[in-house]
């Protein structure tokens, strides 16, 4: 029944961590060790499932220093859009790895469901106090699929102003990213060899690829300054700057060739360019009112491959006597298409220098609706249940599209339920 | 070069405003206590730690249990401690006091006006009073890495004994 | 490009100057100090939502850490 207590499970886990880290730290300290746990749950229909659980430890230490410790699990299966466009008869294509084919029906969206992955991540944070003014924290963050490894680190610094009123805060991060996909790195806009028994599609399908693993760099910055404008009232208002060099396709994503009748003559995989340069501002807004809280914001993007985006989201924490609380959201989502992003190519046509029919960088839209329940155990443990319906409508822009294309949807809407669980002792 | 007297009466005027409330006399209040209302002058001829705290103040569940001790540890030598709460609801003030009780006395100012006399620069706060009710050290914040330092501050200000309370 | 980098230097500018006067006293940080009133009140939250945009859409980060809070000590 001793092992049952949630408080000894929070002593066990101290143990645990602090032998692995080699640090001595006595159980009784347990007031100054915060747990949160959560599992998501994100579907969509007839596509990507994923679960997600995570764990957070959070240590305090004297004089407001504090070590932040996150694991997060990340199950994904089931098909995601390939970029190649839908047709009136059956289409074959070749997996990513080269090992076998698959099917698409008639009036379908081609879907690759190879995707059965695992990912594993790890972060570690410090932070601390520099004197009064001031304040830093530090991190690092890997994580690992079986064809991805990322590593990254950070670093931020705020200074405090107007007694604490005005925190102005710096922040860089960089990461290194490699992937090393099964069946290698395509060759970008090869045409893709097909399977139909021939002795030599070992040969062919070599031929279209160019290495085993590439790798990119990303690099942010961002500077933020966030005022209490009354007793009630708190806003942030932040610039990023972000760049990117490197391997920057998707390896799994192709894109049709089409005829004058609108069926595939061919496929190929596609190419984006190997840098992007990305800026933000970030606008955020907190007001308590008597009980309830809101919170609103607003970010706008821009970047060199001529994606522009809108994100306005807004929650309302409706408090319900003292314990309980009820939290509608609303997100609504706009962005432009990226400069190389074309839904199909033309047979005939020369091969642009990048293409990606990745709807993922087609003009889209996002909205998001949720419902937040949250609540405060007599054991003073908080826990929480949210359940969010996201839904992405797009633009294809292909107001050329030929022959049967004209008749096919090209852009479909993709659904999503999203179901979070949280627990924090 | 004519704007040059301008500037020093300015520079000199902010100088004046923004000084410490060291070696002032610590300012008169009257508070209600958890029983019966607490004056500062009820303490002349003690040394007092006038510590502000609140229920959402992190550091305050550090504080308290030191506070506690020094407490016990100097009362016989004219040490009281008075902590001036300045929640703006007094159950709060509660909660925090179920869990951490104080053997120092307690005083509430929900409407912060005492803490506006006292112009806090921070929260936690600590003012060392001396027997003469002049503040002699301010200290914000609590860090628990300087208890030495503060209770060193105690004993200097305890072994200051009035001319009439030499025996 | 540039002129819309003004759009943020020019209000920051405004804001530490002007904003001397907006804020609180120490001892009214009471509602800002509040989990809820934090600018990422749940960080498991927002992590996981990023990973979610993240993967459906071209955009992500912007959000920033730092301010507000208690200010204790």
């Amino acid at each position: 029944m001793q092992l049952m207590n949630p408080k000894n499970i929070r002593g066990a886990l101290t143990i645990a961590t602090c032998s692995l880290l080699g640090l001595n730290s006595a159980v009784a300290d347990e007031e100054n060790w915060e747990i949160d746990s959560a599992v998501l749950y994100y579907s969509e229909t007839d596509r990507v499932t994923a679960i997600e659980p995570v764990i957070n430890l959070k240590r305090n230490f004297d004089d407001e220093k504090a070590l932040n410790l996150k694991l997060v699990f990340d199950l994904l299966t089931g098909a995601s859009a390939t970029g190649a466009t839908p047709s009136d008869q059956v289409q074959t294509f070749t997996r990513p790895s080269g090992n076998g084919s698959y099917t698409t029906s008639s009036g379908e969206t081609p879907l690759d469901d190879t995707f059965k992955d695992t990912r594993a991540a790890l972060s570690a944070q410090w932070e601390q106090p520099l004197g009064r003014d001031y304040k830093t924290s530090v991190g690092s963050n890997v994580s690992k699929e079986y064809d991805y490894f990322s590593l990254g680190i950070n670093g931020s610094l705020s200074r405090y102003f107007n007694q604490r009123n005005t925190t102005l805060t710096a922040g860089l991060s960089y990461a290194n990213d490699t992937i090393e996909p099964e069946g290698d790195i395509p060759l970008e806009l090869a045409s893709m060899a097909i399977n139909t028994g021939q002795a030599r599609f070992e040969e062919e399908f070599n031929a279209t690829r160019r290495g085993g693993d590439e790798s990119k760099t990303t690099a942010d910055l961002l500077l933020g300054v966030t005022q209490v404008i009354d007793r009630q009232t708190l806003m942030q208002l932040n610039y990023s700057f972000g760049q990117s060099d490197g391997y920057l396709t998707d390896p799994f994503k192709i894109l049709s060739v089409v005829g004058n009748d609108g069926r595939a003559v061919d496929y190929v995989y596609e190419s984006r360019p190997d840098s992007r340069t990305k800026h933000s501002l970030y606008w955020q807004t907190k007001h308590h009112f008597n009980q309830d809280i809101v919170d609103l914001s607003y970010r706008y993007m821009w970047d060199d491959w001529d994606i522009t985006s809108h994100t306005f989201d807004l929650r309302y924490r409706w408090k319900l006597g003292h314990k309980h609380y009820l939290e509608p959201h609303f997100r609504y989502y706009m962005q432009s298409n990226a400069d190389f992003y074309q839904r199909f190519l033309l047979d005939g046509q020369p091969l642009p220098e990048h293409a990606s029919a990745d709807y993922r960088l087609g003009e889209l839209t996002g909205i998001t609706l949720g419902l937040k329940y949250g609540m405060t155990l007599p054991n003073d443990h908080d826990l929480s249940l949210r359940l969010e319906y996201y839904q992405q409508s797009g633009e294809a822009n292909a107001n050329n599209a030929p022959g049967i294309l004209s008749q096919q949807e090209l852009f479909p809407d993709v659904d999503a339920v999203i179901v979070q669980f949280s627990y924090s002792f | 070069m004519k704007y040059i007297p301008v500037l020093l009466i300015l520079f000199f005027t902010t100088a004046v405003l923004a000084r410490d409330n060291i070696h002032q006399p610590a300012p008169a209040f009257t508070l209600a206590g958890i029983e019966t209302p607490i004056t500062l002058a009820q303490f002349k001829g003690k040394v007092v730690l006038l510590d502000f705290w609140a229920s959402w103040c992190g550091p305050c569940r550090q504080s308290f249990p030191w506070m506690n001790a020094m407490q016990e540890k100097y009362q016989a030598h004219g040490l009281e401690i008075l902590a001036i709460n300045v929640d703006k609801e007094r159950q709060l003030a509660d909660e925090f006091l179920k869990k951490l009780p104080a053997n120092f006395t307690i005083a509430f100012d929900p409407d912060g006006l005492v803490a506006a006399k006292y112009q806090l620069k921070a929260m936690p706060i600590s003012f060392f009073i001396d027997r003469k009710g002049v503040i002699r050290q301010q200290h914000l914040g609590f860090h628990k890495n300087n208890v030495g330092s503060y209770e060193a501050g105690i004993r200097k200000l305890l072994r200051e004994t009035t001319p009439r309370e030499k025996p | 490009m540039t002129h819309k980098l003004l759009y943020i230097v020019l209000p920051t500018t405004l804001l530490i100057g002007g904003c001397a006067n907006l804020g609180v006293q120490p001892w009214e940080r009471d509602l800002l100090a509040k989990p809820e009133m934090q600018l990422i009140a749940d960080p498991i939250e927002a992590a996981l939502d990023d990973h979610i945009y993240f993967s459906k859409e071209a955009s992500s980060g912007g959000r920033g850490f730092g301010g507000g809070g208690c200010g204790c000590n």
